[in-house]
C-alpha cells in the first residue's frame, strides 16, 4: 500500500437534492458544488452538478421538487476538512434575467445512513437602499465571487438575509 | 495648666445649657419676630447664630453687661426701630470685640499692675484674622465666608479661653488697630472711672466669677441681655463710623492708661544664669551620645566573636552609604537607650537592608541631538488635553476606553395582586404565595436540620460527660459542655419555633383551600386552575411515638436541668443579696437614730444623701423552686401545638394547575367582563439605567392567569458605574394611555456574576395605585370583602414579582466585561458584611483561603449547615495543610487530563509536524496535500528541503553566485522576499466585502447617460471596438485548459543582411520595437555569396518564435525587412504543482521569449548536376533578436500599515478615485509600498541625488553625452520584477540607496534612480507613468532640454524625441516631480499628441494646488550616495568564470556534436569588446572590416550580447536564446568572449560575443 500511496479512508455520498420551500419564488434550479479540506481528493462522481430548472408544485405544499442526484466518491486521510456541500439556488426576476435566490452549505453527515438535512438559505444583501434598487433594476444582485464562500470561515461577517430552506436527502 | 482647662471647659457646658434655655424662653417673647425674619432672609446665617448663641462667647459677655446693663438698654431702645441689617453676624462680631474690648481694658490694668506684662509679648499671637481692617470687615458680607469666618472665630475664642493671656495680648493689638468709640458708648473718662470701680486683679476670676453670680442671682437679667444682644449687634455693625469713634476713643483711653499705670511698674535687672550653670543643668536632663567609635565587643553578646558572614562567601548587598559619625552616634545611642542588642547583627554592625539606590539609572537617558532623529521618529509636542475626571466614570484615563456590559434577562411577570383579581384570585394568590413559603420551607428543611443537631449535641455531651472516652482535663471538659448545653437551649428553641411555623403554615394553607372552595361554590363558576391536594403519609404509629415521648422526656430533662441550675444561681444571688439588705437594713437603722441628731444642723446635708431612693435594697425573695411536673406540663402543651401528634399522619399539601376554569358562557355577565377586562390590558417593561430608559420590552397581552412571559434579553453596553438598574412597569389599557404601575429596582451584581451562571431571580413590586372597577375585578386599594355582610374587609394592592436575572456579560475572549471596581460601592456595601462571604471581604478574598477562614471563623459559620458545606469543604482543605494551595492561579487547570500524548512525542510524530507547518503556510508545504494518515508513510525526504532552507537561512553561498556581494543581495532579497509575503499571507485573510460578494456599482449619471446613448448606437458598427474580455475566475482549472495566445502582427524595419561592400547600414542604436537587445546586424557571408543572394534570396527573411516553459511555436518565414505575420501562436500553460489559484500563478517565473530569426538557406549540393533533380538546402537561421516578456501580470494588493498622514491618504484617495473617474484607464500613481510594506507618497522617492564622479567626469564638457552614460549607467543595475520576487503580493518601491545595495529592482526603481541622477545635474526631470510596450504599466523619465522633450528608458538606457514614433512609451498617465503629481487629464495619452507643460491647468491635474498646498514632505531619499570602485581584478576574474561556464554550456547543449573552438576568433573577439563597451555604435564597420580581413575564409555568424549582470543564469538563458549551438553543420567552429567592464558601486556591464564560423571550401 505504500507504494501506492498514502493509506486513504472513502466517503461514499449518494443522495438527491430532492425539494425546496421558496415561498416567493418559482422556476428556479439549483447548482451543488463540493468545499472539502486539503487531505480530499474526490476519486469517481460528479463534484458539481447543475439541476433543471423546477416550477412550483400545484398542491398545497407548493414544493419546489428537483429530485436531483448527487453521487460522489472522496478519499481522504485526514478527517480534517470534511466535506460539504455547497448549494445555490437561481430562478429569474421579474425581468427575466437569472439571479441567485439563495445559498446554502451543510456538511456532508458524519455517519453512514440515511440523512435528511435541511439547508436554510441566503442570499448577500444590497449594501444600501440606492444599490438595492439599481440591483433590482438592473437585474444584477449581490451575489458571492465564489458560491464556496459559504462554506468557508473567513472574511463572512455580517452578510445574511431572510432564510429559506432546501431539502437535501 | 489643666486643671484651669478643666474648669473653662465646665462652665462652658453648663453656659450651653443656658444658651438654651434661653433660646426656649426667647420663642415665647413676641420680640422674638425680627429675628425670624431675619433667619429666613439668610438661611446660612442661622446656623452660625445658633452656634454663637450656644458658644460661651456669649456668655463671657454678661460680665460686661451686667455692669453697664442699663446703658445697653437704653441703647437698644434707641435703636430699636430701626431697620435691620442684613448681616447680623458681622455686626455680632462687632459687638462681641467691643464687649470683649471693655474687658481688655479692665484686664489691661490689672496686667499692667503687674511686671510680667512682658512676657505676655513672647506668645505668639494666634489669630492673625484679627488685624483686618475695618473696610475690609465690611467688605466681607459673602453668607458663605461670615459662616466660615464666624466658626473659626468661634474656634479661636475657645482657644483663647483656655489661654486668656493670649487674647488679652491680641486684644490690645486690636484696639490699636480700631482706635474709635462710637458716640452710645461710655467715653474714657466714664470707662476709666467704671474699670476702676471694677478693679480685678485676677482675670480669671473676672471671667468666671461674675459668671457664677448670674447662676445665682441674675438669670433673669441675662435672659434679658441676650434678647436684646442681635439688635444692639446689628446697630454697631450697620454704623461702623459709631465703630470707628470707639476705636479711637480706645486708644485714647489706652494712652492716658499708659501715663497712669506707669507708675504702677516695677523695674528689676534681668535674670541672668551663667553658661555653666546651664550646661550643667542640661548634662542632667540631656544626654548625648558620644561621637567615637563603639568597640565591637559592646555591640556583641558576651563572649561572642563577631562573624562576618561577607567572609564566609555569603552574598551581603552592598549597604547604605552612612558618615561613620552619624554611626557611631547612632551606635552609642542604641546601646544606652536599648540595650537589647537586637540592633546590631552577627558582625557587629547595624543591621542594615542592602542600598536600595540602583548603581545605574533604569531609564536610559535621552541625546536630543536634532540631525540624529529620523523624520518618522521626531517627537511632536501636543497640547495636554485636561481630563475631566468624574468618579462616577469608571475608567481612569489610563484605562482603555471601557466597554462594559451587563445583560438583563427579564423573563416574565407575575401578579400577585392586580386590579382585574376576582375574590377567586386573591385567595388563590394567597395560596400560591403560602404554597411557595411552604416549598420553600421544605426545601430547606430547617426543622429537621436542627432537630438533627440537637440530636448530635446531645450525643457530644453525652460523650463529653462520660469521662473514660475524654481523657482531657476535667475544666476544658466542663467548659466545652457548658457551651454545648447552651447551644442546645438555643437550637431547641429555634427548632420550636421552626416546627411551630411549619405547623400554623399547613394550618393556613389549608384554611386558605377551604376558604376558596367556598367561595367557588358560592359563585357557581371556577377562576382559576388551581387544586390543592393533602396527601396523607402514614407514619409507623409505635415508633412515632416512642420518638415522640423520647424527644419530650429529654426536653424535660434538660429543662429541668436548666431550671435547676438557674434555680441554684438564683438562690445564691439570692443569699448575697440577702446578706447585703441585711447589712443595709441594719446600717440604716443606725444612720435613723444619727439622723434626727443631725438634722436641725445640716439640713442640706439630708438633701445630697437622699438622691438614690431607687437604690434602696428591697428584700429579696426566696426563687421558686424547680417543680418537674409544671415543666413536663408546659414541654407537651408546647408539643401538642407546635407538633405532629404521634401517630397522626404527615400532610402533604400538593398544588396543582389540574382545576379547570369555567368557560366564559357559563359565566355570570360581570365575569365576563372582567375577563375581557383582561383581554384588553398588555404590560410591557421599560429598563432604566441611572435613571435613564434604556430599552423596553415588547408589550405583551395579559394572561388570564395574571403572567406575561417576556424572554428577553437586554444587552446593556455601558460606560458610567451602574448606579441605580431599575424596571418600570407599564399598564397599557385597551387604546388609552399607559401608565406608569410600580418601579422594580434591581440590584447591581456582584463582580462574580456573569451571564450564563445568574440565576433568575425574582423581584417583587407594589403599586399605590387606586382601581375601582365596575365588574367582578376587586380593584386595587379599594377595600373588599369575602363575606356577604361586608365584614372582614381587606385592602389589597397591585402587587406582583418580575422574575429577570443580571448579569455581567462576558466579553469575546472569555473576559468578563466587568468595570474595575470602584471606590463608590464600598459605602453601600459595608452593609451587607458579615452576611455573606463575599460581600465582606471582597471577591478577590475568596481566593485567600487565610482572610476566607478567618472570616469563617469569625462569622461563626455553621459547619453543618449544607448551604455552607461547600464553602467548608474548601477551607478544611485548604487550611488542613495537607494539600499545597498554590499561590498562582491556574486557568485551565484540566489541560494536564487532556495532554494524551506528550509534548515531545506530539513533536516526533512526523504527521502532525507536517499538519502543523502546513497551517502555519510555510512556503513548502503550503500546497501540500493528502498529508498521509500514518507516520510510517511520511518520508523523511519531505522536511529536507524544508530543513536544508532553515539551516541556510544565515549560510551565503558563493556557489551560485560568482560575485559574493551578489550572492549577499540574493540572501537579502530572500529575506525581504519572505518577510513580505508573510506579511501578505496574514494580509491575505482579511477578506472585504468586495472580496466576497460581486455587487454592482451604483451606476452615476455619466455611465447612466452613456449606457442610454448607447442605445441610440448603431448596432454593428462599422469599425468595432474591441471589448475586454471577462476575467475568468480561476476554479476549476486543470492542465492543458489554459492557453497562451501569442498574435504575431508584422516587424518594422528589421536589419538586412548586407552585402560586404555595401554601405546600407542603418544606425541601430536600436531603438527598434523588436529588438530590446543590442543585435549587431548579422554580418558577413562569405565573399562568394555576397554578390548574390543564395537560392535568389531576399535581404532577409525573417520569421518569429515564441518559446514559454520550453515550448517552442513559431511562424512561417516572412520575407522582407517589414514583414507582416499575422499569425496567432498558441502554447500551452502549465502552473506549477497544478495550482491554478491566483498567488500561484502570478508566481509563474517563466518568461515569454519572443525571438526573431532570419532563415537563411545555404546550399548544401556538392554536385552541380543533381540540382535538376533535388533540392539540398540546409536551413540555417541567424538570431536577430528578442523581446522578453514576463509572466506575470501587476497585481496589488495594497492593505498595508501606513506610515503617511491619514489626511494626505484621503487626499490621494480621493486625488486617484477623480482620475480614475474620468480616465479609467490612466493609472494614477501616488502612493506606493515600501520596502518595510509601508505606503508612502511617491513624490518622497524624488530628490537629487548625485550621480557616480567618474560618469560625470567622463565627459566634462557635453552635458548630452553624460547624460546618456548616466542612463546607460543605471539600465547596468539588472532588471528584477517586483511581481516575480515578491509573487502575487505587491509592487514594492526601493529608495534608490537600496536600489544600489541591491543592485536588482524593476522599471520604477530605475526610473527613480534616473530622475534622481538628472535632477542632481540640474535638468528638469519628472517620473513618467504610463505604459509602454513591451512593460506594459511601467515609469519612463522625461527630461525637458531647452527646446524639447526627452522621454527615457531607464531599463536600457535609450532615449527618444517626444516626437519619434519608435518610442515604447505608448500612453502617458501621470508626470511626478518631487513636490508635485500631475494627471494628464488630456485627451490624448500618446506622448506624440500631448503637451507636457505641466503649468497648464487644463491639460494636467496637479495634486498638490492652492487648496492642498504641498506639505513639505521628507524624502524616504539618503542625503547623497556613496560609490566605491569596483575591483578590476575581480572583474576579470568574473569574467574568466563567465567565458568558462559558457563554453561548458555550449559544449552540453551540442551533445551529439563536436565543439570546436576557433580561439584565433575568440582572441579577437576579446580584444574587440572593450571597444563596444566605450563607445558602443561607430564601431560596427571597422568591426566588419576587421573580422573580413581576419577570417577571409570563414563564414562568420554571431553576435555581441549586452547584458548588465546580476547571475549566472540569465547569461547562459541569453546565449541559449541566439540558437548559436543548434548550427550543425559539420565543420563549425565557435568562437566565444566575455567581457566584464565594471562600473562604480558593483555595477557590471557583461559583453558576450558569441560566434559560429563555418569554413568556406
Amino acid at each position: 500500500m505504500a507504494a501506492a500511496g498514502p493509506s486513504v479512508f472513502l466517503l461514499m455520498v449518494n443522495g438527491q437534492v430532492e425539494s425546496a420551500q421558496f415561498p416567493e419564488y418559482d422556476d428556479l434550479y439549483c447548482k451543488y458544488c463540493f468545499v472539502y479540506g486539503q487531505d480530499w481528493a474526490p476519486t469517481a462522481g460528479l463534484e458539481e452538478g447543475i439541476s433543471q430548472i423546477t416550477s412550483k408544485s400545484q398542491d398545497a405544499r407548493r414544493a419546489l421538487v428537483w429530485n436531483f442526484p448527487i453521487d460522489v466518491t472522496f478519499k481522504s486521510t485526514n478527517p480534517y476538512g470534511w466535506p460539504q456541500i455547497v448549494l445555490s439556488v437561481y430562478g429569474p426576476d421579474v425581468f427575466g434575467n437569472d439571479v441567485v435566490r439563495g445559498y446554502g452549505a451543510v456538511h456532508v453527515p458524519l455517519s453512514p445512513g440515511r440523512h435528511k438535512k435541511t439547508i436554510p438559505m441566503f442570499v448577500p444583501e444590497s449594501t444600501s437602499k440606492l444599490q438595492k434598487f439599481t440591483s433590482w433594476l438592473m437585474g444584477r444582485r449581490p451575489e458571492y465571487t465564489d458560491p464556496k464562500v459559504v462554506a468557508q470561515g473567513e472574511g463572512r461577517e455580517g452578510k445574511g438575509s431572510p432564510p429559506w430552506a432546501v431539502g437535501l436527502e | 495648666m489643666k486643671s484651669k482647662e478643666e474648669k473653662v471647659k465646665i462652665i462652658t457646658e453648663e453656659y450651653i445649657d443656658d444658651g438654651e434655655d434661653a433660646e426656649e424662653e426667647r420663642q415665647k417673647k413676641p420680640s422674638k419676630v425680627p429675628r425670624q425674619k431675619r433667619k429666613k432672609q439668610l438661611p446660612a446665617a442661622s446656623r452660625e447664630e445658633m452656634v454663637s448663641e450656644n458658644s460661651p462667647v456669649d456668655d463671657q459677655q454678661e460680665p460686661v453687661q451686667e455692669g453697664s446693663d442699663t446703658r445697653l438698654l437704653g441703647m437698644m431702645s434707641r435703636r430699636g426701630p430701626r431697620s435691620l441689617p442684613p448681616i447680623p453676624s458681622a455686626s455680632r462680631t462687632g459687638f462681641a470685640e467691643f464687649s470683649m474690648r471693655e474687658r481688655m481694658r479692665e484686664k489691661l490694668q490689672a496686667a499692667r499692675s503687674k511686671a510680667e506684662s512682658a512676657l505676655l509679648q513672647e506668645i505668639p499671637t494666634p489669630r492673625p484674622r484679627r488685624l483686618r481692617s475695618p473696610a475690609e470687615k465690611e467688605s466681607e458680607t459673602e453668607c458663605g465666608m461670615e459662616l466660615d469666618r464666624e466658626v473659626q472665630r468661634i474656634q479661636q475664642e475657645h482657644d483663647s479661653q483656655g489661654h486668656s493671656r493670649v487674647k488679652f495680648h491680641d486684644s490690645v493689638r486690636k484696639i490699636k488697630s480700631k482706635p474709635l468709640v462710637p458716640p452710645g458708648f461710655p467715653s474714657a473718662e466714664e470707662a476709666y472711672n467704671f474699670f476702676t470701680f471694677n478693679f480685678d486683679p485676677e482675670p480669671e476670676e473676672s471671667e468666671e466669677k461674675p459668671k457664677a453670680k448670674n447662676r445665682h442671682g441674675a438669670n433673669q437679667e441675662e435672659k434679658e441681655g441676650e434678647e436684646e444682644e442681635p439688635p444692639v449687634q446689628e446697630g454697631v455693625s450697620k454704623t461702623d463710623e459709631e465703630e470707628w469713634l470707639d476705636g479711637r476713643d480706645a486708644e485714647d483711653l489706652l494712652l492716658g492708661l499708659d501715663h497712669a499705670v506707669e507708675d504702677f511698674v516695677a523695674i528689676r535687672p534681668a535674670d541672668y544664669e551663667s553658661v555653666h550653670v546651664r550646661l550643667q543643668r542640661e548634662k542632667e536632663l540631656l544626654f548625648v551620645p558620644s561621637r567615637r567609635t563603639v568597640p565591637t565587643y559592646k555591640k556583641l553578646p558576651e563572649n561572642v566573636q563577631p562573624r562576618y558572614l561577607e567572609d564566609e562567601g555569603l552574598y551581603i548587598g552592598a549597604r547604605p552609604e552612612v558618615p561613620r559619625t552619624n554611626q557611631n552616634i547612632m551606635e552609642n545611642r542604641l546601646l544606652t537607650q536599648e540595650p537589647g542588642r537586637r540592633w546590631f547583627g552577627d558582625d557587629g554592625r547595624i543591621l542594615a537592608l542592602p542600598n536600595p539606590i540602583k548603581p545605574v539609572p533604569s531609564r536610559p537617558p535621552m541625546f536630543t541631538q536634532a540631525q540624529d532623529i529620523k523624520p518618522e521618529l521626531e517627537t511632536l509636542y501636543k497640547k495636554a488635553v485636561k481630563y475631566i475626571h468624574r468618579s462616577q466614570h469608571l475608567i481612569g484615563s489610563g484605562d482603555s476606553p471601557g466597554n462594559f456590559q451587563l445583560d438583563i434577562d427579564i423573563s416574565g411577570l407575575i401578579f400577585t395582586h392586580h386590579p382585574c383579581f376576582s375574590r377567586e384570585h386573591v385567595l388563590a394568590a394567597k395560596l400560591a404565595q403560602l404554597y411557595d413559603q411552604y416549598l420553600a420551607r421544605r426545601q430547606r428543611n430547617k426543622a429537621k436540620f436542627l432537630t438533627d443537631k440537637l440530636h448530635a449535641l446531645r450525643n457530644a455531651v453525652q460523650m463529653g460527660l462520660n469521662p473514660a472516652k475524654t481523657p482531657k482535663t476535667l475544666e476544658t471538659t466542663s467548659k466545652t459542655i457548658n457551651e454545648y448545653k447552651s447551644e442546645i437551649r438555643q437550637t431547641r428553641k429555634l427548632r420550636d419555633a421552626e416546627q411551630e411555623k411549619d405547623r400554623t403554615l399547613l394550618k393556613t394553607i389549608i384554611k386558605v383551600w377551604k376558604e376558596m372552595k367556598s367561595l367557588r361554590e358560592f359563585q357557581r363558576f371556577t377562576n382559576t386552575p388551581l387544586k390543592l391536594v393533602l396527601r396523607k403519609e402514614k407514619v409507623d404509629q409505635k415508633a412515632d411515638e416512642e420518638a415522640y415521648e423520647a424527644e419530650i422526656q429529654a426536653e424535660i430533662n434538660e429543662l429541668l436541668e436548666e431550671h435547676t441550675e438557674e434555680y441554684e444561681q438564683k438562690m445564691e444571688v439570692y443569699r448575697v443579696t440577702l446578706q447585703r439588705w441585711k447589712a443595709w437594713k441594719k446600717a440604716q437603722r443606725a444612720k435613723k437614730k444619727k439622723k434626727k441628731q443631725e438634722v436641725e444642723e445640716h439640713p442640706t446635708d439630708e438633701e445630697r444623701e437622699e438622691p438614690g431612693p431607687g437604690e434602696e435594697p428591697e428584700k429579696p425573695a426566696p426563687p421558686e423552686p424547680v417543680d418537674r411536673a409544671v415543666i413536663e406540663q408546659q414541654v407537651r402543651e408546647r408539643a401538642a401545638q407546635s407538633r405532629r401528634r404521634p401517630g397522626e399522619p404527615t400532610l402533604v399539601p400538593e398544588l396543582s394547575l389540574a382545576g379547570s376554569v369555567t368557560p366564559n358562557d357559563q359565566c355570570p355577565r360581570v365575569e365576563v367582563l372582567r375577563r375581557e377586562d383582561i383581554k384588553r390590558r398588555s404590560l410591557f417593561l421599560k429598563v432604566t439605567f441611572n435613571n435613564k430608559e434604556v430599552s423596553r420590552t415588547e408589550s405583551r397581552p395579559l394572561g388570564a392567569d395574571f403572567r406575561v412571559h417576556f424572554g428577553q434579553i437586554f444587552n446593556l453596553q455601558i460606560f458610567n458605574w451602574p448606579e441605580s438598574l431599575t424596571l418600570q412597569v407599564y399598564e397599557t389599557v385597551g387604546h388609552s394611555g399607559t401608565t406608569l404601575l410600580a418601579e422594580v429596582f434591581l440590584p447591581i451584581p456582584e463582580t462574580t456574576v456573569v451571564s450564563g451562571r445568574a440565576p433568575i431571580e425574582e423581584v417583587e413590586f407594589s403599586s399605590n395605585q387606586h382601581v375601582t372597577l365596575d365588574h367582578e375585578g376587586v380593584g386595587s386599594g379599594v377595600p373588599f370583602s369575602f363575606e356577604a355582610d361586608g365584614g372582614n374587609q381587606l385592602i389589597l394592592m397591585t402587587s406582583g414579582k418580575v422574575s429577570n436575572s443580571v448579569a455581567w456579560a462576558i466579553g469575546e475572549n472569555g473576559i468578563p466585561l466587568i468595570p474595575p471596581l470602584s471606590q463608590q460601592n464600598i459605602g453601600f456595601r459595608s452593609a451587607l458584611k458579615r452576611a455573606d462571604a463575599i460581600s465582606s471581604i471582597g471577591t478577590s478574598g475568596l481566593t485567600d483561603m487565610k482572610k476566607l477562614a478567618k472570616w469563617a471563623a469569625e462569622s461563626k459559620l455553621d459547619p453543618n449547615d449544607p448551604s455552607n458545606g461547600p464553602l467548608m469543604q474548601l477551607i478544611s482543605v485548604a487550611t488542613s495543610g495537607e494539600s499545597y494551595i498554590p499561590d498562582f492561579f491556574r486557568l485551565e487547570q484540566l489541560q494536564q487530563e487532556f495532554n494524551f500524548v506528550s509534548d515531545e512525542e506530539l513533536n516526533r510524530s512526523k504527521r502532525f509536524r507536517l499538519l502543523l507547518l502546513r497551517s502555519q503556510e510555510v512556503p513548502e508545504f503550503r500546497h501540500y496535500k493528502q498529508i498521509p494518515l500514518y507516520d510510517r508513510e511520511i518520508m523523511e525526504k519531505v522536511f529536507q528541503d524544508y530543513e536544508k532552507r532553515l539551516r541556510d537561512r544565515n549560510v551565503i553561498e558563493t556557489k551560485d553566485h560568482i560575485d559574493s556581494h551578489r550572492a549577499t543581495v540574493a540572501k537579502y532579497l530572500q529575506q525581504v522576499r519572505e518577510s513580505v509575503i508573510n506579511r501578505f499571507l496574514i494580509a491575505k485573510h482579511h477578506f472585504l466585502l468586495s472580496d466576497l460578494v460581486v455587487e454592482e456599482e451604483v451606476p452615476n449619471i455619466s455611465i447612466l447617460g452613456l449606457s442610454l446613448f448607447k442605445l441610440a448606437e448603431q448596432k454593428r458598427p462599422l469599425r468595432p471596438r474591441r471589448k475586454g474580455r471577462k476575467k475568468v475566475t480561476a476554479q476549476n482549472l486543470s492542465d492543458g485548459d489554459i492557453k497562451l495566445l501569442v498574435n504575431i502582427i508584422r516587424a518594422y524595419d528589421i536589419p538586412v543582411r548586407k552585402p560586404t561592400a555595401s554601405k546600407f547600414h542603418q544606425t541601430s542604436r536600436s531603438s527598434r520595437t523588436f529588438t530590446e537587445k543590442h543585435a549587431a546586424s548579422p554580418t558577413t557571408h562569405s565573399p562568394a555569396h555576397s554578390a548574390d543572394y543564395p537560392l535568389g534570396q531576399a535581404l532577409v527573411r525573417p520569421f518569429v518564435e515564441v518559446s514559454f516553459q520550453r515550448t517552442i511555436c513559431h511562424t512561417t518565414t516572412a520575407e522582407g525587412p517589414n514583414p507582416s505575420w499575422n499569425e496567432e501562436l498558441e502554447l500551452p500553460f502549465r502552473a506549477p504543482n497544478g495550482d491554478y489559484s491566483t498567488t500561484s500563478l502570478q508566481s509563474v517565473k517563466d518568461d515569454v521569449f519572443i525571438n526573431i530569426f532570419d532563415e537563411v538557406l545555404y546550399d548544401v549540393l556538392e554536385d552541380d548536376r543533381e540540382r535538376g533533380s533535388g533540392i539540398h538546402t540546409r536551413i540555417e537561421r541567424h538570431w536577430l533578436g528578442c523581446v522578453r516578456i514576463p509572466f506575470s501580470t501587476i497585481y496589488f494588493q495594497a492593505r498595508f500599515d501606513s506610515q503617511e498622514d491619514e489626511k494626505l491618504l484621503q487626499a490621494t484617495e480621493k486625488f486617484r478615485a477623480e482620475c480614475a473617474l474620468k480616465f479609467p484607464n490612466r493609472q494614477c500613481l501616488t502612493t506606493v509600498v515600501d520596502v518595510s510594506g509601508k505606503t508612502v507618497f511617491v513624490t518622497r522617492y524624488l530628490k537629487p541625488l548625485n550621480p557616480p564622479q567618474e560618469l560625470l567626469n567622463a565627459y566634462p564638457n557635453n552635458p548630452q553625452a553624460t547624460a546618456e552614460l548616466v542612463a546607460r549607467y543605471v539600465s547596468l543595475i539588472p532588471f528584477l520584477p517586483d511581481t516575480v520576487s515578491f509573487a502575487g503580493v505587491c509592487d514594492l518601491w526601493s529608495s534608490s540607496d537600496q536600489f544600489l545595495d541591491l543592485l536588482a529592482g524593476d522599471e520604477e526603481e530605475h526610473a527613480v534612480l534616473l530622475c534622481n541622477y538628472f535632477l542632481s545635474m540640474g535638468k528638469k526631470a519628472w517620473l513618467v507613468t504610463g505604459n509602454a510596450i513591451p512593460e506594459g504599466p511601467t515609469a519612463y523619465v522625461l527630461t525637458q532640454e531647452q527646446s524639447h522633450y526627452l522621454i527615457w528608458n531607464p531599463c536600457n538606457g535609450h532615449f527618444y524625441g517626444q516626437f519619434d514614433t519608435f518610442c515604447p512609451l505608448k500612453s502617458v498617465s501621470c508626470l511626478i516631480g518631487p513636490d508635485n503629481i500631475w494627471f494628464n487629464i488630456q485627451q490624448y495619452d500618446s506622448p506624440l499628441r500631448i503637451n507636457f507643460d505641466v503649468t497648464k491647468p487644463k491639460l494636467w491635474k496637479s495634486f498638490f494646488s492652492r487648496s492642498l498646498p504641498y506639505p513639505g514632505l521628507s524624502s524616504v531619499q539618503p542625503e547623497e550616495l556613496i560609490y566605491q570602485r569596483t575591483d578590476q581584478v575581480a572583474a576579470a576574474e568574473l569574467q574568466d568564470r563567465i567565458e568558462k561556464i559558457l563554453k561548458e554550456k555550449i559544449m552540453d547543449w551540442r551533445p551529439r556534436h563536436l565543439t570546436r573552438w576557433n580561439r584565433y576568433c575568440t582572441s579577437m573577439l576579446r580584444h574587440f569588446l572593450p571597444l563596444l563597451e566605450r563607445n558602443q555604435e561607430d564601431v560596427e564597420d571597422d568591426h566588419r572590416a576587421e573580422l573580413l580581413k581576419q577570417l577571409g575564409d570563414y563564414r562568420f555568424s554571431g553576435f555581441p550580447l549586452h547584458m548588465p549582470y546580476s547571475e549566472v543564469k540569465p547569461l547562459i538563458e541569453a546565449v541559449y536564446s541566439t540558437g548559436v549551438h543548434n548550427i550543425d553543420a559539420p565543420n563549425v567552429e565557435f568562437a566565444l568572449a566575455v567581457y566584464v567592464h565594471p562600473y562604480p558601486k558593483n555595477v557590471l556591464s557583461v559583453w558576450i560575443y558569441v560566434a559560429s564560423l563555418i569554413r568556406n571550401r
